[in-house]
């Protein structure tokens, strides 16, 4: 329960880390989207059932705070988690490179694939949509695959914090 | 003896003593020079080292109380800035004969595909799905979604939002719809219809949600090149989207006002 619980918590933090400090800078271009860096980072540690009921809920709660109510997050993460799952033992993603594309090409993927859903689910195509592939989706891939090996090291150091204290407890 | 037959030679006249005077003078002169070259080398080193230890304290401190006042400054720009936003508000409250609540934005939108805002007021507010939110500059969105203490605003630059306006020179019907980062589009807006540059867009009041008349936005491009009906233009709206911090929820949405024999009928089932 405790292994399901603190990464919700850990979840909602970020979420509002994302909504107000992230938001607050005056280019909103270059906020990465740090939820999906921590769905990322479960698949490297949870089974899929597991993580996929965390991104699941993480999914659901970006949905929640944000102006969409057709809950594309609340689909796309899991998708997001599984396919990273997929693809975390072909892949090396140790150092700075690797994780930059990993992160990269998976919230490329995902704003592709959202604004795909938007469009087809739209009574009329927005034809809009697409130039912001260039103006809003590629800057926030980028700087979410920048951001990734730094929160993937926090992440990394909290867990094992996080492992290491029932252990000292018990002592 | 010696003594006072130097004193009562100096007393006399001052010839031969002149020679000892200067005689004593020169050789305690350097020994005096050396003293006080010392005495203010030591002194220096005191001023400048030794006590500088408190010198440096003080310089922290002022340090310190410089950086308090630096914050406090801010602090009374800060609220300078919130007293003339909500002085503004308020102003505009009075002026405006519709029902409203002030809300304060606490979030914004966590994916960067929709725009949408968190204010601090809810259904325990009278807060309703569908219920219009303006500022003093203009329309901002409609309500979203709400839960007991907060709701969510959709801001008119969403995607997904459309707000039934009117061009207010030429008078021509158009649907506000959003297009992200900040920009807005008239859909269906006849080409027929004169539309220029710098055109003010105002709501026409028939969607039933927000009043007529409330300023939307500035015609900032038109395009009659295509083919078609319609013509394209696009609009910036006269809100900031992305500094909004002080919002007004409207709590009476316009309803067509049922007709008198309804009300008549509602009124007699009361009664029973």
């Amino acid at each position: 329960m405790r292994r399901l619980i603190l990464p919700l918590l850990v979840g909602i933090f970020f979420l509002v880390f994302q909504t107000t400090f992230l938001s607050s800078f005056p280019i909103q271009r270059i906020r990465p989207d740090v939820l999906l860096i921590f769905t990322l980072y479960l698949a490297f540690v949870f089974s899929p059932i597991f993580g996929g009921v965390l991104a699941f809920f993480l999914g659901y709660l970006m949905d929640l705070f944000s102006g969409n109510t057709l809950g594309f997050y609340t689909f796309s993460r899991p998708l997001v988690f599984l396919t990273a799952q997929l693809l975390k033992e072909r892949f090396y993603l140790e150092g700075f490179p690797f994780q930059f594309l990993f992160a990269f090409f998976f919230s490329l993927s995902e704003g592709i694939f959202i604004s795909m859903l938007m469009n087809a689910l739209q009574p009329i195509p927005l034809a809009s949509l697409y130039p912001s592939f260039f103006t809003c989706l590629f800057p926030q891939s980028f700087f979410t695959g920048l951001a990734t090996p730094l929160f993937f090291f926090l992440f990394r150091k909290g867990s094992s914090f996080v492992s290491r204290q029932p252990e000292q407890g018990g002592r | 003896m010696f003594a006072l037959v130097l004193m009562s030679l100096r007393a006399k006249q001052r010839k031969g003593v002149e020679f000892f005077d200067a005689l004593l003078m020169e050789i305690c002169s350097p020994l005096e020079k050396a003293s006080t070259v010392v005495i203010k080398t030591v002194q220096k080193t005191f001023q400048e080292h030794v006590f500088l230890v408190n010198v440096e304290k003080e310089n922290r401190m002022l340090k310190q109380k410089v950086s308090e006042l630096q914050e406090e400054n801010h602090r009374m720009i800060e609220v300078r800035l919130a007293n003339e936003r909500l002085k503004q508000l308020l102003r505009f409250r009075e002026e405006t004969p519709l029902s409203m609540v002030g809300a304060e934005v606490i979030g914004q939108d966590p994916s960067s595909w929709f725009k949408s805002v968190t204010v601090d007021k809810g259904e325990r507010d009278g807060v309703k799905k569908g219920m219009a939110v303006i500022s003093p500059a203009g329309v901002i969105g409609q309500i979203l979604k709400t839960t007991p203490d907060y709701a969510t605003v959709l801001l008119i630059t969403d995607y997904n939002s459309a707000v039934d306006s009117i061009v207010q020179r030429t008078r021509a019907k158009a649907i506000v719809a959003g297009k992200g980062e900040n920009r807005c589009q008239l859909k269906y807006l006849l080409r027929t219809e004169e539309v220029a540059v710098g055109d003010a867009v105002v709501t026409s009041g028939l969607g039933g949600n927000f009043p007529k008349g409330l300023m939307v936005g500035e015609v900032k491009k038109v395009d009659k090149k295509g083919h078609g009906v319609f013509q394209y233009a696009e609009l910036a709206p006269s809100v900031d989207m992305t500094k909004l911090e002080e919002v007004f929820v409207i709590m009476e949405p316009l309803r067509p006002s049922p007709p008198q024999e309804e009300k008549v009928k509602k009124g007699k089932k009361n009664r029973k």
